[in-house]
């Protein structure tokens, strides 16, 4: 029963003496929130920036190989009937599609700058993709509305069209596009459905560029050709381009690796010179990953370095309080106290601040990446792990920084440290 | 059969000390004989640097003795660990200072319960006895203050009040009118001539003649020795 009183009251002990040094106290909690606060916000923006990154690069389609066909420098060019001819051609997609093993499907885009109309006092510049039904799949297109091109608008030639969520608003104002009308060139596309935005690499376009008209492609050859009309300095320059982009869909992963190694042979044995481009998702996926592994365990260093710091500060606090109360250890000793009564009061003590400190910093470490998700538009990741991982080792350091300090007190004769100024 | 030292509270047998000083040795005791009976109130007097302090510490537990024994109350506390020394501390012993030596961040009545804190005595019951001990010193008033809020002679008797919360078996207090001026210094020896009066062992050191009379026994040290061991005038009256 007495044992009971006592503990009680060396607890109570431990957390007025907390109260008595104010100032102490406050600091010692301050660097612990801090501590604590710092490595929480550090590792759930880190670990936001790489989901970010690996969700974008998955849009692209970790089972695609991307082919797309680039202008090589102009003197290496061969002039043919007055155009300019380079890129992929049906037969090279042909091929690869026939030889390369697991290919799913393999989709082909036809992709040309345009001018659309669509009633009104503005022409608006656009990307056309002429395309087949397979791309949605491929592209993991989402529609908002309506439907993508099937096969029997290839097989009628349909002029039919799908646009882009965003260009839907800036040709068609608010209102559903549905059922329009878009001039390509003069010739008349009825709107059969609009999709999200679409990755440029995907399409062969610019980089995000999100004004995009997809039509079949059958219907494409009837009414255009594959000659595309580009404007540069003044004169008119005719290319031909058969293929802007292929895309093989391939069963699986493994079949992914292995069929960007065929590809890539197969096509620098067949094209004279380098006027393609291949891009594997999935490897840069990969590369992706390992760097965000890398930046992750930087991240984490620098954290645990601050952490190590901050309890270097703690330690140094909670030393200096323990010296400055050395006397009061010795008028305690003298009148009874044990060893073990002075370890167990300067541990209360630690353990009150540094739990305190932890808990008030895991509060501000909650609040800063939600500050930062909604103020910076940021994404940030908080896990229980980065949240509980700083809150230990902030306690773990404050217990330990404390308990050492008192235990060397502790160990003092009462008549040294009475002697003590 | 009771042996004719029965009452004999504190025995010294050839008690040491010796400091070791690097290469040489400062003996502060060399080798005394002490007997104090219950309820004597002894001064021990000498020049600074003869010892009283080393002897007062060691009667105390705050020091150990390096040589000889040293019997309180039928225990030997020469061969005990810290632990038991701390519960002699804590239960057989009021130690009076020349500094006081109160905590600051305490209040006046939670300086005279630590000692009943670390006997594990609950709340209220510790409440109940500071405000007794208050009262005997003469400070009933002050309970909630803190001790930078009183004088010397306040602070003083507070730190009494505290050696007495125990009930200890003997009062020592080395230089306890040191720090104080003389009408503050004539109160505190009042007080302990009442308190010796109710019974109390008191053991007092001082360099002050006129404090010393106050006590029925004088021990005089030189170097570390006994060199003289009389009754005061004041026991002879
Ligand atoms: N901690 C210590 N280390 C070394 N010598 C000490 C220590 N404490 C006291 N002494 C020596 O012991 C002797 C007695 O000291 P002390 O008991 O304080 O004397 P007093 O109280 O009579 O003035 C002195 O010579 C002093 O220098
Ligand atoms: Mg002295």
């Amino acid at each position: 029963m007495k044992a009971i009183y006592k503990v009680t009251d060396i607890v109570r002990l431990g957390v007025f003496s907390l109260l008595v040094h104010k100032v102490r106290s406050m600091l010692t909690a301050l660097g612990i929130i801090f501590g604590v606060w710092s490595v929480i916000a550090m590792l759930a923006i880190s670990q936001g920036a790489s989901y970010e990154s690996q969700i974008s690069l998955r849009r692209l389609g970790s089972d695609n190989i991307i082919i797309g066909s680039v202008k090589p420098p102009e003197d290496a060019m061969a002039a043919e009937s007055g155009a300019l001819h380079y890129g992929l051609t049906h037969q090279d997609v042909a091929r690869m599609r026939d030889n390369i093993p697991g290919v799913l499907r393999a989709v082909v885009i036809h992709s040309t700058p345009k001018l659309a109309y669509a009633g009104g006092a503005n022409q608006h510049q656009v990307t056309v993709l002429a395309t087949e039904p397979g791309f949605a799949g491929v592209a993991r297109a989402r529609m908002k509305e309506g439907r993508f091109i099937n096969s029997l608008d290839m097989l009628r030639r349909a002029s039919v069209c799908v646009v882009t969520d965003s260009l839907a608003d800036k040709v068609f104002g608010h209102g559903s596009p549905m059922g329009k009308t878009v001039r390509l060139s003069g010739m008349a596309f009825v709107v059969i459905g609009v999709l999200d935005r679409l990755p440029g690499k995907l399409t062969g376009g610019p980089a995000d560029a999100g004004d995009y008209v997809l039509i079949p492609h059958t219907t494409e050859q009837m009414r255009f050709g594959d000659m595309t009309v580009v404007q540069s300095q003044g004169s008119e320059v005719f290319e031909r381009v058969e293929v802007s982009t292929a895309i093989l869909q391939m069963v699986d992963e493994q079949a992914v690796v292995n069929g960007a190694a065929i590809a890539r042979g197969m096509l620098e044995r067949s094209r004279r010179q380098v006027d393609y481009q291949i891009t594997v998702p999935l490897e840069e996926i990969e590369q992706r990953k390992r760097q965000m592994e890398i930046w992750s365990y930087v991240l984490m260093a620098i954290a645990l370095v601050s952490l190590v710091v901050g309890g270097i500060g703690i330690m140094n606090i909670m030393l200096a309080g323990v010296t400055e109360r050395t006397r009061e250890i010795g008028i305690r000793r003298a009148l009874g106290a044990k060893r073990r009564d002075i370890v167990v009061q300067f541990l209360v003590e630690a353990m009150t601040l540094t739990t305190a400190g932890g808990l008030a910093g895991i509060l501000v470490g909650l609040v800063v990446p939600w500050a930062v998700e909604n103020t910076l538009k940021f994404k940030t990741i908080v896990t229980t792990q980065t949240l509980v991982l700083p809150f230990v080792v902030a306690v773990a350091v404050g217990l330990i920084s404390g308990l050492y300090p008192a235990m060397r007190a502790a160990r003092l004769d009462p008549i040294h440290a009475l002697r003590h100024e | 059969m009771i042996a004719p030292e029965a009452d004999v509270l504190v025995s010294l047998k050839k008690l040491s000390k010796v400091y070791r000083m690097g290469v040489q040795d400062v003996v502060a005791i060399g080798g005394i004989d002490l007997d104090i009976r219950q309820g004597e109130y002894v001064a021990i007097m000498g020049h600074s640097g003869s010892g009283k302090s080393t002897l007062l510490n060691i009667l105390g537990c705050l020091d150990r003795p390096t040589g000889g024994r040293y019997m309180l109350g039928g225990e030997d506390v020469s061969v005990m660990n810290d632990d038991a020394l701390s519960e002699i501390r804590n239960r057989r012993i009021g130690f009076i200072f020349q500094s006081f030596n109160l905590i600051h961040g305490l209040s006046i009545e939670e300086n005279i319960e630590v000692p009943l804190f670390y006997q594990g005595v609950r709340r209220s019951v510790r409440r109940q006895r500071s405000t007794e001990l208050a009262r005997l010193v003469g400070l009933g008033g002050r309970l909630g203050h803190r001790p930078r809020e009183l004088s010397g002679g306040q602070q003083q008797r507070v730190a009494i009040a505290r050696a007495l919360a125990n009930e200890p078996l003997v009062l020592l207090a080395d230089e306890p009118t040191g720090n104080l001026d003389s009408n503050t210094t004539n109160e505190i020896l009042r007080l302990f001539e009442e308190l010796h009066s109710a019974g109390r062992t008191i053991i007092m050191v001082t360099h002050e003649i006129d404090v010393a009379e106050h006590a029925h026994r004088t021990v005089r040290m030189a170097d570390g020795a006994i060199a003289d061991d009389t009754p005061t005038a004041r026991a002879r009256a």
